[in-house]
């Protein structure tokens, strides 16, 4: 999965200019998919690379949601939630710091890169470090590349391969392989 | 025919470029069956590999099919059968029978099964007298030789200079003529071994008939863990599960090795589980072994290798399990037909 | 260690007779020199099968879950089963008067064929028992590791390298589950694994899958891991799995002061509280 062998996308000097990296931003509801949402109704850009998986909380995000998007097809993740003490379920994002801040170390000691799994704190009126965030991300896995294919299983290098990707990229909403993935409208919100 | 030791990795060499050549050799922390290459070398002190050769022929994860829309939005189904030649080289006895009991399952009865049979007729299946035992081997107690496995396609002894190869059918005999430019003729005595681990089988089938119901797998299970070492390094356990994964319009079935240790193997629509609990798995993997394989295809499904007796952590011990059904009284009340 | 060991076989029997316990958990001669197993003994007669030696290599306290329904158990208890009890009771698996806790101080086990000292026990800080009901022979003294070592070197590694190292690792596994099996912390009724339907865990066996179980599995026990490394003993394929249990347990004393677990039967786990002044760097 995931983690490991990012060791190849450091290895190759020359990463393909061309490379989009497909980026999983899993968003609370109550803060930052309102400040995804307030960035895209002041018309700011950011890539588009980025999926939107909104979730109630970030203490409802399970370790193995950031496993499971790095294996199937995505290149980093974001995760983003309200700031300590503004949770809107009290304490959810106090148990997802001490949760992330481990698991994060535990992905990286693994073997993923610095830089492909980003949390932050984004609350619903900072539209501006909502789009400065994704644009960092963005940035950062376009530099490192794509996560090798050996952490990825054969069904997600065929579907990207060329059989499987003009199908994929007709639903852009839509991260490859998640059955939860929110409306294009709604996922898009935040977007153009 | 003799192959001089100093000429085996050319011999090796030359069959890799038509076939994949599996060898025993140790790779990282464990011995197993791996591709021959300029790096992995066979080492035939290991009496048997830790890893069984069972996943060059039946590997677990296999994938059955792909299936969709293409590009077009046309559906397809493809098939996938990736089969080559394959050569397993230096397999032991308890190895080769358990080639033959898996193919009894899936090639014999009346069905032949369309991922398994083409990767074993495309086998060559060179077996490797015993130097010498591992202490937890028994495999002569199991009706096998380990100084022969009649249905190898070749029979190789080990000598101080040079091996004896011998073909045992007409395949092996078309091998031996290609490999003629390495061999010599000649013969090496090779010294018989038995094992010095020892269980006495007579009567333990029909005396398992009656035990299914036999306080006795209650105790045995007790340590138990219930986690599927036994059945994956087990060379002959052979049950799978069929699932697919999607990815948007594109999937794929494949089937992957299941465990009668694991609770979901059994488990039923509406979470019922006719094995919900340690004792059952454990009777039902000890039964199939000793008792229902013999009845359906007339040959134990325990071949006598020893793994699950060396890997087991809790050390549940297959022979001292026999030496117990040896020894337990059938009373009137435990008696019931398995 | 036979003079403890006698003295287990007496304990035994009195518990067994005096129907205080109706069954006592230890380790038992296999069927191979130096080989132990572990042994659940219900009758006076067999307490003589006990055995406490350098090769029990076994822990006992998974054994608790399966065999609480018969009565209140005496279990033999070293340094790491006493805290893989202590965090049972914690997980709510088990209640104290259930159990009769038999201490037995451990100079650590040793591999029945190399005859060397197991990983799991070079690592050792807690020899003596923690909890017990009552000691059979005198504490040892408990030895002074640095129980990081694995994961210092593994940090100190170019992630290149150690990328390497664990793709490496997780593809040899086999997912066997023999380290879920063993861990006192595993007490899920229904692991992630099992529910098939859900799909969290597919079935291949390929680096994906692999990562994923073995990730999972580690986070998940990381804040309760008793450091027992029975995972790491029970593996089939001798993967380094302390490697991993180490690094978290080593990152949540770091980062909160989480300590050690099973040391107390009280309190919660790292993972299951927050502090309001956690350190931030997720801003």
């Amino acid at each position: 999965m995931s983690v490991v062998e990012a060791s190849e996308g450091t290895q190759k000097a020359t990463v393909d200019a061309n490379f989009e990296p497909t980026i999983l931003a899993i968003a609370c509801h109550w803060c930052t998919y309102t400040g995804a949402d307030l960035a895209g109704m002041n018309r700011m850009n950011y890539p588009p690379n980025v999926r939107v998986l909104r979730v109630p909380c970030s203490g409802r995000v399970n370790p193995q949601y950031i496993l499971t998007a790095l294996n199937k097809g995505c290149d980093g993740v974001l995760v983003c939630g309200c700031h300590p003490g503004d949770c809107h379920y009290v304490s959810g994002n106090y148990y997802a710091k001490r949760r992330l801040m481990a698991f994060k170390r535990l992905l990286e000691y693994t073997g993923l890169e610095e830089g492909r799994l980003l949390i932050r704190w984004i609350s619903g009126s900072e539209a501006g470090k909502f789009r400065d965030t994704v644009t960092e991300i963005c940035q950062t896995v376009k530099a490192l590349g794509p996560l090798s294919t050996s952490e990825q299983d054969a069904l997600t290098a065929f579907s990207r391969s060329a059989a499987g990707l003009a199908d994929i990229n007709a639903n852009v909403g839509a991260a490859a392989g998640f059955a939860s993935a929110p409306e294009p409208n709604q996922a898009d919100g935040a977007g153009e | 025919m003799l192959l001089a030791k100093d000429r085996l990795n050319e011999l090796l060499d030359h069959l890799s470029t038509e076939a994949r050549v599996y060898v025993p050799a140790r790779i990282e922390t464990q011995t197993r069956f791996a591709l021959y290459s300029d790096t992995v070398k066979p080492n035939f002190k290991l009496v048997n590999t830790e890893l069984p050769p069972k996943d060059i022929l039946f590997p677990q994860t296999q994938n059955m099919y792909r299936y969709g829309f293409d590009a077009e939005g046309v559906p397809f189904i493809d098939p996938i059968h990736d089969a080559d030649d394959v050569v397993i080289f230096g397999a032991r006895s308890c190895d080769v029978r358990s080639i033959e009991c898996m193919d009894d399952v899936f090639l014999t009865k009346g069905y032949v099964d369309e991922f398994y049979e083409p990767r074993r007729s495309r086998l060559l299946l060179v077996a490797m007298a015993c130097n010498t035992v591992a202490e937890s081997c028994f495999c002569d107690s199991m009706s096998l030789d380990p100084n022969s496995a009649p249905a190898a396609d070749i029979q190789m002894s080990e000598g101080d200079q040079a091996f004896e190869v011998t073909a045992l059918n007409e395949k092996g005999e078309a091998a031996l003529a290609a490999w003629s430019s390495y061999l010599t003729e000649g013969s090496i005595e090779h010294a018989a071994v038995s094992c010095e681990l020892k269980v006495e089988m007579t009567g333990i089938k029909e005396k398992l008939d009656h035990m299914f119901e036999h306080p006795i797998w209650e105790s045995v299970s007790k340590k138990c863990l219930n986690c599927g070492t036994c059945t994956f390094v087990c060379p002959t356990c052979h049950c799978f599960d069929i699932s697919q994964e999607n990815r948007m319009k594109i999937g794929e079935r494949f089937r992957s090795w299941d465990s009668c240790m694991f609770s979901c193997y059994t488990e039923m629509a509406g979470h019922h589980n006719p094995r919900a609990e340690k004792m059952p798995r454990v009777r039902q993997r000890f039964l199939h072994k000793l008792c229902f394989f013999e009845d359906r295809y007339g040959k134990s499904l325990c071949v006598g290798c020893g793994r699950c007796v060396a890997d087991c952590p809790v050390a549940l011990d297959i022979t001292v399990l026999i030496d117990q059904i040896g020894a337990a009284e059938l009373t009137e009340g435990a008696v019931h037909d398995a | 260690m036979s003079d403890i060991q006698s003295q287990l076989r007496a304990r035994a029997a009195e518990l067994l007779s005096s129907g205080e316990v109706v069954q006592v958990i230890g380790w038992m001669d296999g069927r191979f020199e130096n080989q132990t197993t572990p042994a659940f003994i219900d009758r006076p007669e067999d307490a003589e099968l006990l055995v406490f030696n350098e090769y029990c290599v076994n822990t006992t306290p998974k054994y608790t879950l399966y065999e609480k329904e018969h009565g209140k158990l005496a279990v033999c208890v070293r340094g790491c089963d006493s805290r893989g009890i202590n965090r049972m009771i914690k997980d709510n698996q088990i209640l104290r008067d259930q159990l009769y806790l038999i201490g037995l101080p451990c100079s650590g086990v040793k591999d029945r064929k190399t005859g060397e000292l197991l990983i799991k026990c070079q690592n050792c800080n807690h020899r003596n028992p923690v909890v017990y009901d009552e000691l059979l022979g005198d504490a040892v003294e408990e030895p002074q590791v640095n129980r990081y070592d694995v994961v210092e070197r593994f940090e100190a590694m170019e992630r290149d390298k150690r990328a390497q190292y664990f793709e490496s690792t997780f593809n040899r596994c086999i997912r066997c589950y023999a380290c879920r099996e063993v861990c006192p912390v595993c007490t899920c009724r229904s692991c992630f694994v099992d529910q098939v339907n859900v799909g969290w865990q597919g079935k291949q066996n390929n680096l994906a899958e692999n990562k994923f179980y073995n990730l999972t599995r580690v986070f998940h026990i990381g804040d309760r891991c008793v450091e027992c490394g029975e995972c790491e003993r029970a593996c089939p394929m001798n993967l380094p799995l302390m490697a991993f249990n180490r690094k978290m347990v080593k990152d949540l004393d770091d980062l909160f002061a989480a300590g050690e677990a099973g040391l107390d039967a009280e309190g919660t786990h790292s993972l299951g509280t927050y502090d309001v002044n956690d350190v931030e760097e997720f801003m």
